[in-house]
């Protein structure tokens, strides 16, 4: 495998060592390294650039593959002499905060949640089936995103602003979170019909009505202490109803 | 004596070694690599329940995990509860416990387990930060190798993983070895407390729905959420009326 390959595969391991003071910087160093190898074959030299990538870096973890293949074209330019070693920095600095928000509201806040809905309300019809439509709907987009930020960003350098600004990734979130919605409605619909039936109408209304007042009030209990009172409130009632 | 799963004792330290070794797993997929959902409630609870006996139980688990759980994410140095560790240990202690009760995973085991095992979510996250701390050492020693002209000192990068794996591999290990107390629970328990328990299952099913509907932040979620459920039950009891 090239080296650009073995950035890649090392791209999957960014996070491994995420601490408080550098977060993302020992991953991106570690999967920079193997370009590095290439590029600056005096050890010497060598070990000065990976101690300049183990400066601050943080990112999404999978927009950083972005940054990643550009940083790697970036240092091809240096180790020509055809730029100052600041360039990669700045590169790295001026794109890790928007491309983190991107990634932020992208896979973790619309793809994912709706990914694993999409999967909650299908298992009554699938089974098990249901966990490959969570993998297969989320990753189907998520590695070949991923595969195509580090070649866009290799090929591009700075351009690959531009090409992620093209790929419309903000402006599909609104469909998707409404997508989120409508299947979150159809999982509670899930919820009320297994306990209320058949002939239960009273542990339906009592789920219902718990999934009202658990929306209402989760923002000030939290998760946790909004699943004791459930069990709690469930201990009391359920005797009578079920 | 304790009920435990039809191997009995051997079979419950192969259960414990299979559930360390994914749990563990799991803690490393979640952040430190890869990040192709494996590590999900959703996935992962079914994949360990399979691996130790009982798929369509971890799935059972799974689902309202993941629901519960969906709105947590990892923005910069915020850090969510642990939902893979709670779904790793919780699979690992009911799916056995359910092997030996002869029962499967059915309403009161989940109840009483999530009962027992919740506060691994919060226990967790805070796992997370100690090992994320003990990382800057790490650091520290990559960047001492480099000042000494080392140029593989980001090589250290990889050994991030070890902790979660081995937090999370000891804890789920536990889970198994404590499903023998659970099962005894579950076999105590009368008809009344029975009915209790699944009431509580279903109760709690109604608390995931909510955090489903929550983790979509949009103002309009709410709205389009009751819609639709209501539209699906209708639909559901039209359709049950008519044969």
């Amino acid at each position: 495998m090239g080296a650009l390959g073995r950035v890649f595969l090392r791209s999957m391991f960014l996070q491994a060592a995420w601490n408080p003071r550098g977060m993302q910087n020992l991953g991106f160093a570690d999967a920079i390294s193997p370009a590095l190898a290439d590029l600056y074959p005096d050890p010497v030299e060598r070990a000065k650039a990976v101690a300049r990538h183990l400066e601050f870096f943080n990112c999404h973890p999978y927009l950083a593959a972005a940054i990643l293949g550009g940083a790697v074209r970036l240092e091809e330019r240096v180790a020509n002499g055809e730029a100052p070693p600041q360039i990669v920095s700045s590169f790295k600095s001026a794109l890790g905060p928007p491309f983190a928000a991107l990634g932020d509201g992208f896979f973790w806040l619309a793809l994912r949640p709706v990914a694993a809905l999409a999967a909650a309300a299908t298992q009554p019809f699938l089974g098990m089936g249901c966990v490959l439509v969570f993998l297969v709907l989320y990753n189907a987009v998520h590695l070949p995103v991923r595969l195509w930020l580090f070649a866009t960003g290799y090929l591009r350098a700075e351009g690959v602003v531009d090409a992620v600004a093209r790929a419309h990734m903000a402006s599909g979130t609104p469909f998707l979170k409404a997508c989120g919605a409508a299947l979150a409605g159809a999982v509670a619909a899930r919820g009320i019909l297994h306990a209320g039936i058949p002939g239960r109408p009273f542990a339906a209304l009592l789920v219902a009505s718990m999934i009202v007042l658990a929306w209402a009030t989760l923002p000030r209990l939290g998760a946790t202490r909004a699943v004791y009172i459930a069990l709690g409130v469930g201990l009391v009632v359920g005797a009578r109803f079920l | 004596m304790l009920p435990l799963p039809p191997g009995g004792a051997p079979h419950l330290f192969v259960l414990m070694v299979i559930a360390a070794l994914i749990g563990g797993l799991s803690a490393i997929e979640r952040k430190g690599a890869f990040q192709v959902m494996l590590s999900r409630p959703i996935v992962l609870a079914p994949l360990l329940g399979w691996a130790v006996g009982d798929a369509q139980g971890g799935l059972v688990l799974g689902i309202p995990l993941e629901l519960l759980f969906l709105g947590g994410v990892n923005l910069g140095g915020s850090l969510p509860d642990n939902e893979s560790l709670l779904a790793g240990a919780l699979t690992a202690m009911v799916v056995p416990a359910g092997l030996a009760t002869r029962t499967g995973v059915d309403g009161p085991l989940a109840a009483l387990g999530l009962a027992l095992l919740l506060p691994l979510a919060l226990f967790g996250r805070r796992l997370d930060r100690a090992s994320e701390e003990r990382n800057t050492q790490l650091l520290e020693e990559a960047l001492s190798r480099a000042a000494r002209g080392d140029p593989s000192a980001a090589r250290v990068n990889l050994r991030g993983l070890l902790l979660p794996f081995g937090a999370a591999a000891g804890i789920c290990a536990l889970g198994v070895l404590a499903s023998p107390l659970v099962a005894l629970a579950r076999l105590n328990c009368g008809a009344l407390a029975l009915a209790a328990l699944e009431g509580s299952w279903h109760v709690v099913w109604a608390v995931a729905a909510a955090c489903a509907v929550r983790a979509i932040r949009d103002s309009r979620a709410p709205a389009l959420a009751a819609i639709c459920a209501v539209t699906v039950v209708a639909i559901t009891l039209a359709f049950r009326g008519l044969r």
